[in-house]
Parts: C-alpha cells; sequence; structure tokens
C-alpha cells in the first residue's frame, strides 16, 4: 500500500483545463521527482496538495484511506510541508520568528511566548540542515540571501509532535542555493528517506532530479504521461517525455557566418559601476555577456538602453550617435530589450496579450499617434505571437494567464514589434521551460538571420556556448577580454569569468 | 458561465437593478420619472465631473486626496474674481487653469519628486484649502458679487418640452457632466494617452522600459483630474450661487467611492469610466430615493457606506470562489 | 452569493419601511413638511428645530428632517427631491440666495418655503428671525443709561458680515444721538480665533493709550466674544474697579457667566431660538390652512440678560 495516492485529479480555471487525468503514488521512503515543463500542471498538482486550490475531482488516499484537504491546515495536519518557490521571508525579525511563521509559537502559562523554547526549536531544525553557523536569534535581514533560503528550508524541517511531517514537497528548492548548501539539503532529503518519509521533488535541473531521485512522475498538458524508475530512463528519454518529441540539440544551428557591417560600436562607456568599455558589434552578430554576478553585466545593459546615465564615451548604433536618455529614447532608435525579471519588469499579467506586445509600438500602431485601432493592433500582434510561436487562446487572453515560457513569449513579441536593430537579452531564458527554451533560442537565431544584432547577458554558461559568436568575460565593471564562442568549454570560460586564465 | 463569475461581473450592476426596482416599487408615482431622474442628473452632475477625473489617476494606480479643495478653491477663486468685477468668462478660465496648475504640482510632487500619492496629495489638500480661506477671508462670498448669468447657467437648460404639464429641460450641469464623461471615455478607451495610463497602472517598471514616458504622463493625469476638480468647483459655484473655503469638500470621498464601486464590476478591478458612471448614480439614487421615503438623513450615511462594503466584500468574495 | 445579496436587498427594504413607517405614522392625510439645513450640528439650529418638531407633532404632521452636513448644493438637491416627493411645505435654514435654484424648483410647483433664521428673499413665503437691530439697540441703549449719555465708548464691531453688520450701524446711530458720547474706537478684530483673543489684544492698546481712570466708560461689542476679550484686557490691567461698562449680544454661554458674576460685562441679549422655531412651525401652519404671512420678515422677541436673570 502506498503512503499517498492521487488518482482522477482534475482543475479547470474558469472552463479551461488546468489538470485532465492525473494519477500520482508516493511511496514512503521515497524521493520521487514531479517532471514536467512550466505550463505542464505541476503548480496546480501542487496547491492542490497544498489545500490552496480545490480540485474539480480527485480521489485522494492516504496510506489507503480516501482523504480530502480542504484547506492549508489541514494539508498540514496530515504532515505535508512546502518548500514554495515564491517563499518569502521577513526581513525584520528574527531567523526563529521567520522559522515558526504560521506556526504556533511555544508558550509559557499559556499566554507567554516561550522565546527560550522557540529558539531552541528553530536551532535544531537548522541543525538537521547541518546548519551551525545561523543563530536562531539573528535578524533575517542580516543573512546572506543564500542563508536566508537554508531559513526558509529549514522551516519546513521543524519537529512538531502533534503532526509529524511525512511528505516534503520541494518546489525548485536549489535556485538560490550553491553548491555545497544543495548539497547539504540532498544529504537531509536522503537522511529523510533513510527514515521512512517521502520527498516530491519538483527542479528544472535535470542532473540533479536524476542523481537525487528514486522514481520521476513526467507531466505534460495537465496530465500524466508516465511514471518510471530513474534507474531505468536516460536523460534524453526524460525530455522527450516532456516535451513530447524527441529531443534534438539543444540549440539550434548556426545559420552562416554573420553578416558583415558594424551594428554598435562602443568606445569608452562608463555608467554606473561600469568602468570604460568598449567593443563594437556587427549585424547578425550575437554576443555573450558572461561573468560573476554583480560585474557590470546589467549596468552595460541598462546603459545601452538609456535606464542609466552614460558618464562618459561614445556609442554609435548603426553609423549614427546613438545616447538614450530614457527607454523610450532607445526604443525609437531601434534597440529592443528583454529584462530579467519577466513578471516585474517585463510584462502587465492583467492586461491582455496584445497590450503588452503592441505597448512599445503604440505610436505606430496607432491613428496619427493619438486614436486606438484595437482590430489593427489585434491582428498586429497576433503576426508577432505566431512569429514567436505563442500558445494562447487568442489576443485577448490575459498575460498572466500564460505559462511562464509563453509569457516570456509575449516580452520578445514586444521587443520584436519595432524591427529592431539592436536585442539587448538579460537572462532571456530564466525559468522557462525545455521546449519554450528551444523555441526562443530559434526566435534569437531567425532574428539574427535578418540583420538584427544581439547582446545576450546570462548566467546559464551552456547557452552563452551554444548560442553566441563571441563571449565577452565581465570582471568588476568593465569587459576583461571578448573570446570566440566557438570551441570553448564550460570550465574554460568559468575560469575566465573568475579571473583564471587557462593557458 | 458559473455564478460566480456572473457576479463577479455583474454583481455591482444586479445590486444598483435592486436597489432602482425598491425605489421604483415604494414610489411608483414620483421616482421612474423623467423629471425625477433629470433631477437626479442634475444633483450628481458635480460628483460626476470629479469622479471622471478621479478615474484618470485611479487606472495608473494613484488617487488624488485634493480634489475636494481644490474645487473650494476654484469657486472661490471665481467668486474673487466676480466680486473684482473680471468678466465671466476670464473668470472660469483663470479658475480652470488654477485647478490645471494644481494638478500639475500634485504630478510634479508624485512622479517627479517621488512622494507617495497619498502624502501628496493630503498636503495639497491642506495648501488648497488653507488657500481657499485666506482668499476668502474665511467668508462665503454671495450675493451682487456673482453675477446672475454665472448663476443662471446652473438653473438653465434645454428645453425638452412638456410632460404631464410641466415644461421639462435638459440642465446644463448634466450637458456638461456628459461632455466630461465622455471626454473621459474617449480620452481613456479610444487613445494611446489612456492605453499607456492602464499600462503604467497594470505594470509601471514593465511600462517605463516599455518607453512610456511615465513622469509626463502622471503629470498630465494628475494635472487633469485638477482640471475636472476646478470644473466642479465651478459649477456648485453657480449652483449655489455662491462661494465658500468648504464647499467642496465633500466631494473628494464621494468620488472615491464611486470609482471603487466602478472597479467592482471589472473582473481585473480596474477602473473605467463607464463603471464610475454607475458608481456615481448608485450614490445619487440612494441620496434621491432615501429622501422621497423621507429616510432620516444620518441613516442613509450608514446604508451608503453599507452599500460600498457589501459591494466590494460581493467582488472580493466571488474572487476567492474562483480558485 | 445571490442570496445574500436579495437577502440585503430585503434587509434594506425592511429597514427602510420601518424608518418610513415610524416617521409617518397610520394616518395618511397628515401635511407633509420638509425640514432642510446643512447646519443640524449647530446648537442654534438643533434648538430650531426641536422647537419646531414640537409644534408639528401637536398639528400632527409628518417632519422630515433633512441635514447635508455642511453641503449648501445637496440642499439645493434636496430640495428638489421633496419637490418631487410632493411635500406641502419646506422649510429651510440656510442663506436663500444660495440654494434660489431649490427655491425657483419649489415655486414652480406652488411649494411654500420658510426660511427659519435664513435671511430675506423673495423666493420665501417668510423669514423668521430675531430683529438684529433691535438687540443692537437694545444694547446700546443699555450703555447710554448706564453711562449717563456721557463719555468716551469703545466699539467692537464687523460690517464684512451683513448681519453683524446691521447691528454696528444702529448702534453708530444711537451714540451719534447722544452728543454726551464719543466713539473712542471702532475696532474690528480678526475673527480667525473666535475673536476673543484678538479683541484683548486690541483692547490692551486702548487701555494703554488711555490710562486715565474714566477715560473708558463703555464697551459695546456686536456680539459676545469681542465683549469676553475686552473684559479680560480690563481684568488684567487692573482696571476692574473704574465701573467700565460692557455689552454684548448673542447670550453665549461663557458670556451668560460672566454677566451672572455680576462685573463689568453686565449685559448680553439672548435669541429666543425655541421662539423661532415655534414660529415658524406657526408660518406653515397658516400657509398650509392658506393664509400667507403678512411679512417677509417675522421677527422673534429678543430678551436682555443682565445680573438678575441671567442664571435662567
Amino acid at each position: 500500500m502506498s503512503f499517498l495516492s492521487l488518482e482522477n485529479v482534475a482543475k479547470a480555471y474558469a472552463g479551461v483545463p488546468a489538470l485532465r487525468r492525473v494519477a500520482l503514488t508516493i511511496e514512503a521512503g521515497e524521493i520521487h521527482a514531479l517532471m514536467g515543463e512550466n505550463g505542464a500542471g505541476k503548480s496546480t498538482l501542487i496547491k492542490i496538495l497544498a489545500g490552496v486550490v480545490a480540485p474539480d475531482t480527485a480521489d485522494i488516499r492516504i496510506d489507503g484511506k480516501p482523504t480530502t484537504i480542504g484547506s492549508p491546515h489541514e494539508a498540514h495536519r496530515l504532515g505535508f510541508r512546502f518548500i514554495h518557490q515564491e517563499f518569502n521571508v521577513v526581513p525584520a525579525i528574527s531567523v526563529a520568528e521567520n522559522i515558526f511563521m504560521g506556526r504556533r509559537y511555544p508558550l509559557r502559562a499559556g499566554v507567554l511566548v516561550d522565546w527560550r523554547a522557540l529558539n531552541a526549536t528553530a536551532g535544531d531544525a537548522l541543525e538537521k540542515l547541518g546548519i551551525t553557523h545561523i543563530n536562531p536569534r539573528q535578524r533575517m535581514a542580516r543573512l546572506s540571501p543564500g542563508d536566508q533560503m537554508l531559513v526558509r528550508l529549514s522551516s519546513a524541517f521543524l519537529s512538531e509532535p502533534d503532526a509529524p511531517a511525512r511528505l516534503y514537497v520541494m518546489d525548485e528548492p536549489t535556485a538560490a542555493l550553491t553548491r555545497d548548501e544543495s548539497e547539504r539539503l540532498f544529504r537531509v532529503l536522503r537522511q529523510i528517506r533513510a527514515d521512512g518519509g517521502s520527498v516530491l521533488y519538483v527542479s528544472h535541473r535535470l542532473d540533479e532530479v536524476m542523481a537525487l531521485c528514486d522514481r520521476a512522475t513526467v507531466m505534460r498538458d495537465g496530465a500524466t504521461v508516465d511514471t518510471g524508475r530513474m534507474a531505468d530512463i536516460t536523460h534524453d528519454d526524460l525530455v522527450a517525455l516532456m516535451i513530447g518529441r524527441k529531443a534534438g540539440d539543444a540549440y539550434p544551428a548556426a545559420a552562416t557566418t554573420p553578416t558583415s557591417g558594424t551594428a554598435l560600436e562602443v568606445r569608452d562607456l562608463a555608467a554606473g559601476r561600469l568602468r570604460s568599455t568598449s567593443f563594437s558589434l556587427r549585424r547578425g552578430e550575437i554576443l555573450g555577456i558572461a561573468g560573476l554576478s554583480g560585474s557590470g553585466q546589467r549596468e552595460l545593459v541598462r546603459a545601452l538602453f538609456g535606464d542609466l546615465p552614460m558618464r562618459s564615451g561614445t556609442v554609435t548604433l548603426d553609423g549614427k550617435p546613438y545616447r538614450p536618455f530614457s527607454p523610450a529614447d532607445a526604443w525609437k532608435a531601434g534597440v529592443a530589450y528583454v529584462p530579467r525579471e519577466r513578471r516585474s519588469e517585463g510584462l502587465m499579467l492583467t492586461r491582455p496579450i496584445f497590450e503588452n506586445i503592441t505597448l512599445a509600438q503604440l505610436r505606430r500602431q496607432s491613428l496619427g499617434g493619438s486614436f486606438l485601432t484595437p482590430r489593427a493592433e489585434q491582428r498586429f500582434a497576433t503576426t508577432l505571437a505566431a512569429d514567436v510561436r505563442l500558445r494562447s487562446t487568442g489576443p485577448r487572453q490575459l498575460a498572466g494567464q500564460l505559462s511562464g515560457g509563453n509569457q516570456q513569449k509575449v516580452v520578445f513579441a514586444k521587443a520584436l514589434s519595432g524591427n529592431p536593430k539592436l536585442l539587448l537579452l538579460d537572462e532571456p531564458t530564466r525559468g522557462v521551460d525545455v521546449g519554450a527554451k528551444f523555441d526562443i533560442y530559434t526566435i534569437i537565431r531567425d532574428m539574427t538571420q535578418k540583420g538584427m544584432a544581439v547582446i545576450l547577458v546570462s548566467s546559464d554558461l551552456p547557452e552563452l556556448i551554444g548560442m553566441c559568436d563571441r563571449i565577452a568575460v565581465m570582471r568588476d565593471g568593465a569587459i576583461a577580454e571578448i573570446v570566440p564562442a566557438k570551441g570553448l568549454g564550460e570550465d574554460d570560460l568559468l575560469n575566465r569569468c573568475y579571473g583564471r586564465v587557462a593557458a | 458561465m458559473t455564478i460566480a463569475t456572473l457576479l463577479r461581473r455583474y454583481g455591482t450592476l444586479i445590486g444598483f437593478a435592486l436597489i432602482l426596482g425598491f425605489f421604483w416599487f415604494n414610489l411608483p408615482d414620483t421616482f421612474m420619472t423623467a423629471r425625477n431622474w433629470l433631477n437626479i442628473t442634475q444633483q450628481l452632475s458635480m460628483l460626476m465631473v470629479v469622479a471622471a477625473g478621479m478615474t484618470i489617476v485611479m487606472v495608473m494606480g494613484d488617487f488624488d486626496l485634493s480634489v475636494g479643495s481644490a474645487a473650494s478653491l476654484s469657486g472661490i477663486v471665481a467668486g474673487v474674481l466676480f466680486a473684482a468685477g473680471y468678466p465671466i468668462w476670464m473668470t472660469v478660465g483663470v479658475a480652470l487653469l488654477g485647478g490645471l496648475v494644481g494638478g500639475a504640482i500634485n504630478g510634479v510632487l508624485v512622479s517627479f519628486i517621488g512622494i507617495l500619492p497619498f502624502v501628496a496629495t493630503l498636503a495639497m489638500l491642506t495648501i488648497l484649502s488653507g488657500a481657499a480661506f485666506v482668499l476668502s477671508g474665511g467668508k462665503t462670498i454671495s450675493g451682487a458679487s456673482i453675477p446672475a448669468d454665472f448663476s443662471n447657467f446652473a438653473r438653465g437648460g434645454i428645453p425638452l418640452g412638456d410632460i404631464g404639464g410641466v415644461a421639462v429641460m435638459l440642465p446644463n450641469l448634466t450637458i456638461v457632466a456628459l461632455v466630461v464623461v465622455f471626454a473621459v471615455w474617449v480620452l481613456l478607451e479610444q487613445t494611446t494617452f489612456g492605453r499607456r495610463l492602464y499600462a503604467i497602472g497594470g505594470n509601471i517598471e514593465a511600462a517605463y522600459l516599455s518607453g512610456v514616458a511615465v513622469r509626463r504622463l502622471k503629470l498630465i493625469a494628475f494635472a487633469l483630474t485638477g482640471l475636472s476638480a476646478a470644473a466642479a468647483g465651478l459649477m456648485y459655484a453657480s449652483r449655489v450661487a455662491s462661494a465658500n473655503p468648504t464647499q467642496g469638500s465633500g466631494l473628494m470621498l464621494n468620488a472615491i467611492a464611486a470609482v471603487f464601486l466602478g472597479m467592482t464590476m471589472s473582473e481585473q478591478g480596474v477602473p473605467r469610466i463607464l463603471a464610475t458612471v454607475i458608481g456615481v448614480l448608485i450614490l445619487g439614487v440612494l441620496d434621491n430615493g432615501l429622501t422621497q421615503l423621507s429616510v432620516d438623513s444620518y441613516i442613509r450615511q450608514v446604508l451608503v457606506g453599507a452599500i460600498i462594503l457589501l459591494a466590494v466584500a460581493a467582488s472580493s468574495f466571488s474572487k476567492r470562489l474562483r480558485r | 452569493m445571490l442570496t445574500t445579496l436579495s437577502k440585503t436587498a430585503r434587509g434594506l427594504a425592511f429597514a427602510a419601511a420601518a424608518v418610513v413607517a415610524g416617521a409617518s405614522g397610520a394616518a395618511f392625510a397628515q401635511a407633509k413638511v420638509a425640514v432642510i439645513t446643512p447646519y443640524m450640528a449647530q446648537p442654534g439650529t438643533q434648538a430650531y428645530v426641536e422647537a419646531f418638531q414640537a409644534v408639528a407633532k401637536e398639528k400632527g404632521w409628518d417632519v422630515n428632517v433633512v441635514d447635508t452636513a455642511g453641503d449648501v448644493a445637496a440642499v439645493i438637491s434636496r430640495i428638489e427631491d421633496v419637490v418631487n416627493q410632493g411635500v406641502d411645505a419646506i422649510v429651510i435654514n440656510v442663506d436663500p440666495t444660495q440654494v434660489a435654484a431649490g427655491l425657483q424648483t419649489a415655486k414652480d410647483a406652488n411649494i411654500p418655503v420658510v426660511g427659519m433664521d435664513a435671511g430675506s428673499d423673495p423666493l420665501l413665503a417668510t423669514n423668521v428671525t430675531s430683529d438684529g437691530v433691535a438687540m443692537a439697540e437694545t444694547t446700546a441703549g443699555f450703555v447710554v443709561d448706564r453711562i449717563g449719555g456721557e463719555g468716551n465708548v469703545v466699539m467692537f464691531v464687523f460690517d464684512a458680515f451683513p448681519p453683524v453688520q446691521v447691528r454696528g450701524a444702529k448702534a453708530d446711530e444711537i451714540f451719534a444721538a447722544n452728543a454726551g458720547i464719543t466713539v473712542l474706537d471702532r475696532i474690528t478684530p480678526d475673527v480667525s480665533d473666535g475673536g476673543i483673543a484678538d479683541s484683548r489684544a486690541k483692547m490692551d492698546a486702548v487701555l494703554a493709550a488711555n490710562p486715565e481712570p474714566g477715560s473708558i466708560k463703555a464697551v459695546w461689542a456686536a456680539w459676545d466674544q469681542p465683549a469676553l476679550g475686552a473684559l479680560q484686557a480690563i481684568e488684567a490691567a487692573g482696571r476692574q474697579g473704574e465701573g467700565i461698562v460692557i455689552t454684548g449680544i448673542d447670550a453665549n454661554p461663557q458670556a451668560r457667566e460672566e454677566v451672572a458674576k455680576g462685573g463689568n460685562f453686565e449685559a448680553t441679549v439672548a435669541q429666543d431660538f425655541a421662539g423661532i422655531g415655534a414660529a415658524a412651525a406657526e408660518a406653515v401652519a397658516g400657509l398650509l390652512a392658506g393664509t400667507a404671512p403678512a411679512d417677509a420678515v417675522t421677527f422673534v422677541p429678543t430678551k436682555l440678560v443682565t445680573k438678575e436673570n441671567a442664571a435662567q
């Protein structure tokens, strides 16, 4: 008898099915991977387990007994613990209080908070993760982002005798962790497995999943397509199951050599903490920007986009002097931008897709620059949506209703709406699933073939090597060197980022 | 379409219909008459104009607390200029310009200096109100200093003929309100300006990065709200044939309430001008109907507050049902 | 949700019906009278309205009191509403020139409007009020009698506000008629803080300029606050023993208290608020019976308040 089994789980939002027929069984003492592209239905399934979303139909059994999960409180009582992707901390209060967030504080005499017990119990939870360098009494604000993530994680390991934890649901827990920290987490998860507990593990990092998990359930389009032992499956098979077709190359092949002619010429540019920087970019070329985070990548892109004042230096775009004072100037000059934070910087989630796509070109997509022509606008947006292979119910669908990958395609459609000469990409595939990633790479390739120059900032080294013609390595606020991407090894590039040039 | 969706979208409208039905049933002879409705539209014209202006800034997710005192001040400016013998066209022009400038100052404070709208417009509320007291010396400007042509405007209208032996006219104030509503509708729903304001309201950072001139648009939007407040102040002064430094103060909260009522009619909780019109009508019909039913004026206030709460609660409750 | 909404609507119906029933009683041939004011929060207005309602109750009228909480335009709106409702008479307590639009509507519908201390206006059947001129005459006459028609008098006036201006004009006239009386100073205090503080400061200056005992015989104030300020100045200067006579108008509680003490503040005049309310009701009764009031203004007698009757 399985610890947890779900059958016939279905859920529709406003008539649009998010889950159609989902079945999932989790045994006691296993780490079970839940795989699938963004939009496959993983989040909805997790929300159902957490009691946050009520399913339309579901047969849920725990230890063979039919059960319902009516509220987050019930989920907690059943022994479910959740580590969410967007799990917030309160910086102003102590580590221990953050760990106890949403739980009942231990009390003395029934009314007073027993701070000693609170701190001790929180300390135990930290220790379970092997964390000894964080004091539970410390204020959250004083911790590094990585340590904050560890504190969030440890809240799931708080011992609660009246509702012992039986299932840990982890959604991208390692997204903000270093390798060492991740390893520490994995050790704890393995210990949980050895103690007979269960883990449902969600991650886009396939290597991690394959190394850690015992079995995997793959979801696609709101349904579970297969469940199997990790030992019996290959990396490629897993990808094929997720995207529903055979996995090909991760990156579309580059076309012929970049077209000639200089698109962008940057001379001695300085802005913010960006120190004097020079480089040039040909039409149709993709220049990658690599470097440790905070080396000046963001400043370079923001300066070229008019969001950060240029302190000195000259920039020439297509032979004409270019000095933007605002993003509006940049768009006018033919420079487009895909920002790093899709939801907070890229999209108006509560507005229709077409309004998102045409926003930067509203002047041209209107009558005399002033009066809206919604039909023509929607036609224009529909064409662009097709160009970026957007999957939606139509141009009037709200951007917020799309999956992460499709949201990013909307951002791309907006960026391409004015046929830009220069496209600035800041982490364009972050949080985007495998299928949509490939689509986005294809879009970028298509555009370069039409002569567009691209600057690609990414912390994903294989992506830089796979997509770029040349890679500029930034260190300490300036470009340290520019190397051809072809034949560059990942280790080599990483070493260059650290400033240790391999022989 | 589920009941929840239906209610989310039409709950407030259904509530409005129920209120109308209730008054119609209880006041069979006087409520649903052309005369009464022309009355209502005239009574609501000032609130309508302020609420229309308020909708413009609320589309961006901001609001303006200074509209009431801006209305008072524009009435006082007009009164002072009238008393000094300036002609009507010049006086009206100066008062409207003053509203535009006051609103633009709000815009500068909010968008260029970066003060929260709550704080900036609260401070402007106090400043404008103080200015109205200073200019008027705290007194009501009335009587002979207000030209008859000015006060007659609020009493005039376009004759619509006789209904039941009584001459009926479309009041000038109603016409002004309709023109303002139409102008704001065109601005918000039919122009790139309006689309950009909605973009700012949707995500200000994304709008800025998409080339929307956020600061300039905010300034213009606040200036337009100030202009509408000044227009309402003049309408008020014309209706009461006088100017008092506090007479617009009731407009601000009612205008915000009307926009909120309207927002309950939108799935995304976005202000729309036509929904604001419904919000204003709900407030006005309650006043009109309950007065005719001789309901105590204090109970009326309690009911109005309760209805706003009910509408907002119903709309957020039905949103939760969707989870 | 639908049930919640309709339940609430039904609740509203019951609540409203109950209020209507409570206000209207059982009879249906009752006269309906609407009393509309923006100033219900002020003590005077409350006194008018209570006295009005007392009379109305005797006569069996259905009275609807509407307070617009300071909003004058809303007074117009509510007049329009009750005209539409078809009331038999309307009583207002607001400057009639400001609500002329509403008064015109009532006139067009042949519904009489009575002013309750509102101001005179041709659109009103009558305005029931205290006679400001008579009040000024009373106190100025009191001053003349007390000082025997001889000596210097300080006046506190406020000509910017018409009802107070007429008081000052009447006092001017009376003092001018007495050859022995010289008006030493005619002071307009700054009223932004209520008038007491600035009146005191102004009076301090007058006292300093006239240090001789007997150089000031009386202070006549067009309302109570300057009188109280002058009293403070005289007491602070230690000149309360000189027999300076102070008078005010309105008989506010603080003034009554001072008058009752028997000090320099010797007299003030009380308006009969209840009398105004009752007289307004009588005017309405006359109109309902088909008799128009004789005059555009109906004066209600006022009463001089001195040490003898101040405690009442």
